[in-house]
């Protein structure tokens, strides 16, 4: 669908301004303090900073699911103020892709199942195409033979895996990665982000990682410092 | 522990409310229950004595003699109870067999209450009980007659009276010496007299009492009818009961559940299970106790509140408002709390289990997958088999008890048995709704005995609406194939004087509520052994409206067949000869007895044509419509066939009150099952609202991967809807399974031609009602999910 405008944009997703406030009055928080900033289409970008520095919440209003009090936020050319919570679901469903720190798949359905759910939740008869797509993704992501189990009889960087092949499975505009590696032990750390590198470096995925660990960032082509709501 | 016990409840209370909602409405309904027969046994009693109160002896079993001459001896201090049984006429219209009674002379011992206008004092005047007045629209002032013939009498209404007891009550009411005046009819029959002072001598056999003693006597029988009827109540209460506490097992499992990890860490920072045990037993406590207090309060609210309805309605009811039934309150107070204790006693054991690591360990504790032990598989089993063979044996020897005792058994082994067949059926029913009834689907069934708790309560409720709609529809069936052969006409109008017009039956065809109508040719005849002419018929074509298909009217030749309901004496009886004779023309015909059509003899066609040449329409029969209103059709023949000098004869009231007995005890049922399906589907709403809490992240994920808000109500509507419908399909299958063998056991022993009739339509509304509600419950937990918003669910920092 944006495959065109892929061609001729650099620039995935872009904030102008963003500001995140939290309560009111007296007990009004500055999440984010008017941010600026450009993601690089297939690139790997890390934003990093200390707890409470802002970051999940600058994450959060990038990826839609969560309104900005002031500011612009575009995705692939769309303004995300300018949709309501229906269409910003719609939207997410079919331009972006998560993997959070824990708890990223449903513990009832089994690994393809909650790799192709995207899918039907947008309606979307999984046909053999994406079977096949499916099943790609978890080869690249070495999870192949865990497909018929569920998330319980995985480890837990399986687990990362199987939600990275489901981030990717509708091809979005952006990969956000919130703290992937926030649960796991250094080797399996090393091996996940190796994927997320793989997945923009060979699929073209514009990835995005919301990390506080410096090691983490290494992986990335660039790295967003953000301390106190303001990028450093 | 204190401390925690109290943050606890503070924390949780609010959780707790839906259960609490279903301990309310069974404890509710108990005391209810209690309000309503304390009322009716004070209602009874405050009139029921009343014939008795102020008198000092009560002598009864006395003949009509020893009574007259009683009260001969004691005058005014004497007050005989009694009646004949005499026609009134009043207002132009008579009314045979109507109770006239006496009034004592005195004051003190008049137990009618006036309503309006005085007592008689002298001859010719007399007091009219209030609902025959009605009927008879007589008011003060107005005229009436009493008695036939030699001793009829004319009497001026003096007043209107209220009869506070049956024991004595009747229509009208004179003055002893008036009373007297049918010393000599046969129906009069004074047996008891109430004396103040001294009693005397009384014949041997009579019985002398103190009011007490004659009231207790009396009220004996009474008493058993109230008790009776409490524990029926009683008998629905405790199925409410019985799904609250299924209900509040329910939460505490799933509440103590979500709290594991919370437990664990008091173990790991030094609390002893038994610590643990009673902080969480003591919250159940609480619960249970201002739940049921709750229940007390409205069960009064609803008692009260239910008497005063049934007064204002219908004052004449003998019910009152008690003082507080204390016993009841208390009873109603203890099961609550008991019940509720418990619910909550395996689901705490359960809890307490944990070992304190489980606090260390990372966030996998709030979906434990409960798998069914083997124990309970066999069990469940054993009284599966047990319950079957217990049914096959009650069909064969027609035993009531071993019906009972089996369908419980049996009923009691599909619930253990729920936690592996629920989900399976959830899984089979819940594959055709699309890509969001998958997820509703594996949500229903994720945890499958919080799955099997959950739809065993409304399966109780839909098991037993089903079991008992399909048993009534059986049974009035086969009642109604009954009243068909003994109504076969639903109404007649018979002339036994000029014959009918074509125009009539054309007025008469287009009657509203009539169906059908034909004439019926005969002609007038004398029958010896009857005192006056009546129209002897014949009737080929009664198959177009008779209700038994014609049988009735197919009459062998020499045969005359009469109707015993349409004389008040018959003193013909089957196999008798009669002489039966149109002018000149006679014949001797043998009387064959049959019931409801009316005044006219059924002959075959053959022996009509040997009495007479010239047969004509003397009677016009109808089939009324299946939506007629009875009173006003009846009321329309009557118009149309006064100016033909016809009489009107109708079975369709008679039917009716066959029928309502029937009908109002279905409903009744069905109304107090319906409190224990209102629980249950209190229950469903729980735990979606239970389980919505524990799956704020997951929802949140989904929320993030792109369910829109809408999507993510329909999947929690659809899991409630999947959890309330395969409950009752299920328990419409295990009900009309127990009707069927309820059929069999005793409803074809006691209607020989029933056979099992399964009212679809009724159990398809009950279905969707269920689905419906379903539904419902769904609404509150589904809203409160699709307020989270993605980010604020995966928010963990």
């Amino acid at each position: 669908m944006t495959g065109q405008r892929a061609a001729v944009e650099t620039v995935a997703a872009s904030a102008r301004n963003l500001t995140k406030i939290y309560g009111q009055g007296e007990t009004q928080v500055y999440a984010l303090r008017g941010i600026d900033l450009d993601l690089p289409r297939g690139k790997f970008t890390a934003i990093m900073g200390s707890s409470g520095s802002g970051k999940s919440t600058l994450m959060h209003c990038l990826a839609g699911l969560d309104k900005a009090s002031d500011g612009k936020v575009t995705v692939g050319g769309t303004d995300l103020g300018s949709l309501d919570d229906d269409a910003l679901t719609v939207f997410r469903r079919e331009h972006i892709g998560f993997v959070f720190q824990s708890f990223n798949l449903l513990p009832m359905l089994t690994a393809f199942q909650n790799i192709v759910l995207p899918l039907e939740l947008g309606g979307r008869r999984v046909d053999n195409a994406a079977t096949e797509r499916a099943h790609m993704l978890a080869e690249t992501l070495g999870v192949a033979d865990r497909l018929g189990h569920r998330p319980s009889e995985m480890s837990g960087g399986q687990q990362q895996r199987v939600a990275i092949a489901r981030a990717l499975i509708t091809g979005p505009d952006l990969l956000f990665a919130d703290e992937p590696t926030g649960n796991l032990d250094s080797t399996t750390s090393a091996e996940v982000l190796g994927y997320l590198h793989k997945s923009a470096r060979e699929l073209g995925q514009t990835v995005v990682m919301v990390t506080h660990e410096r090691d983490s960032a290494a992986y990335a082509d660039g790295v967003v410092t953000l301390e106190d709501g303001r990028i450093v | 522990m204190r401390t925690f016990f109290l943050a606890s409840l503070r924390t949780h209370i609010r959780r707790y409310v839906a259960a609490a909602i279903a301990v309310t409405v069974a404890v509710a309904f108990v005391v209810g229950v209690g309000v309503l027969t304390t009322g009716a046994q004070t209602g009874i009693m405050a009139g029921f004595g009343a014939p008795f109160r102020n008198s000092d002896y009560v002598v009864s079993k006395l003949r009509n003699e020893d009574a007259f001459k009683l009260v001969e001896r004691h005058g005014e201090n004497a007050s005989p109870l009694g009646r004949a049984m005499l026609t009134v006429r009043a207002g132009g219209r008579s009314y045979p067999e109507m109770g006239v009674g006496p009034v004592a002379a005195s004051t003190d011992l008049r137990w009618q209450k006036l309503t309006s206008g005085r007592f008689p004092e002298r001859k010719g005047e007399a007091v009219v009980d209030l609902w025959d007045a009605q009927n008879w629209d007589v008011s003060v002032d107005d005229r009436i007659r009493i008695g036939e013939g030699a001793t009829a009498a004319d009497f001026t209404v003096v007043g209107i009276v209220q009869a506070p007891s049956p024991v004595a009550q009747a229509s009208v009411y004179v003055t002893w010496p008036q009373l007297v005046r049918w010393a000599d009819d046969p129906s009069l029959g004074v047996y008891t007299v109430t004396v103040r002072g001294a009693v005397g001598p009384v014949p041997e056999d009579a019985k002398v009492q103190t009011p007490e003693q004659a009231i207790a006597d009396r009220t004996a029988q009474l008493q058993n009818g109230v008790d009776t009827w409490s524990l029926l109540l009683l008998l629905f209460a405790g199925i409410a009961v019985f799904v609250s506490i299924l209900v509040i097992a329910n939460t505490f499992s799933i509440l103590l559940a979500q709290r594991l990890r919370d437990f664990a860490l008091l173990r790991c920072v030094g609390a002893t299970r038994r610590q643990v045990t009673s902080s969480v037993r003591r919250e159940a406590a609480v619960v249970g106790l201002l739940a049921s207090l709750a229940g007390v309060l409205v069960g009064i609210g609803l008692g009260y509140g239910l008497i005063a309805l049934i007064k204002s309605l219908s004052p004449i009811t003998p019910i009152a408002s008690p003082p507080l039934p204390a016993p009841w309150l208390l009873g109603g107070l203890a099961i609550g709390l008991t019940g509720t204790l418990v619910a909550a006693w395996l689901p705490i054991r359960r809890v307490v289990r944990v070992s304190p690591l489980a606090a260390l360990r990372p966030d996998t504790a709030t979906d434990p997958r409960t798998a069914s032990g083997r124990a309970r598989l066999a069990l469940a089993a054993f009284l599966l088999i047990a319950g079957l063979l217990l049914l096959v044996l009650a069909m064969v020897w027609h035993s009531t008890v071993l019906m009972l005792a089996g369908g419980g058994s049996m009923f009691i082994g599909v619930l253990l048995f729920g936690p592996v067949l629920i989900p399976r059926l959830i899984q089979i029913t819940g594959t055709r709704f699309g890509p969001i009834g998958q997820l509703a689907t594996k949500n229903a069934v994720r945890n499958p005995r919080r799955t099997a708790t959950t739809t065993a309560s409304l399966l109780v409720g839909i098991t037993l609406i089903t079991a008992v709609l399909t048993g009534i529809n059986t049974t009035s069936t086969a009642l109604n194939e009954e009243l068909d052969g003994q109504h076969p006409v639903d109404a007649a109008l018979v002339s036994t004087g000029k014959p009918f017009s074509d125009d009539l039956l054309d007025k008469v065809r287009r009657t509203s509520g009539v169906d059908l109508a034909i004439t019926v040719d005969g002609a007038v005849a004398t029958v010896s052994g009857l005192d006056k002419p009546i129209p002897v018929i014949a009737a080929p074509d009664a198959k177009q409206v008779a209700r038994d298909g014609g049988a009735f009217a197919q009459v062998e030749p020499g045969v005359i067949r009469l109707d015993e309901s349409a004389f008040r004496q018959l003193r013909l009886q089957a196999g008798d000869k009669v002489k039966v004779a149109v002018g000149e023309r006679r014949a001797v015909l043998r009387v064959s007895i049959g019931t409801g059509w009316g005044l006219e003899a059924i002959v075959a066609p053959e022996t009509l044509a040997q009495l007479t040449d010239s047969s004509a329409p003397r009677a016009i029969w109808i089939r009324a419509s299946s939506d007629a209103d009875s009173a006003r059709l009846v009321g329309d023949l009557g118009d149309l066939a006064a100016p033909a000098g016809a009489n009107v004869y109708d079975q369709l009231e008679a039917r009716e009150t066959e029928n309502a007995p029937l009908r109002i005890l279905t409903w009744a049922i069905v109304a107090l099952l319906g409190f224990s399906v209102a629980i249950a589907l209190v229950g469903i709403a729980n735990t979606l609202g239970l389980s919505v809490l524990e799956r704020v992240r997951e929802h949140a994920l989904l929320r993030a991967l792109g369910l829109t808000r809408r999507q993510l109500r329909q999947m929690l509507a659809a899991e409630a809807v999947l959890l309330s419908l395969v409950a009752a399909l299920l328990g419409t299958v295990i009900g009309i399974g127990f009707a069927w063998v309820g059929y069999e056991t005793f409803v074809k022993q006691a209607l020989t031609n029933a056979t099992m009739q399964v009212p679809w339509p009724l159990l398809g509304a009950v279905l969707l009602t269920a689905a419906l509600a379903g539904l419902l419950a769904s609404v509150l937990p589904a809203r409160r999910a699709a307020r989270v918003t993605p980010a604020a669910g995966l928010s963990f920092e």
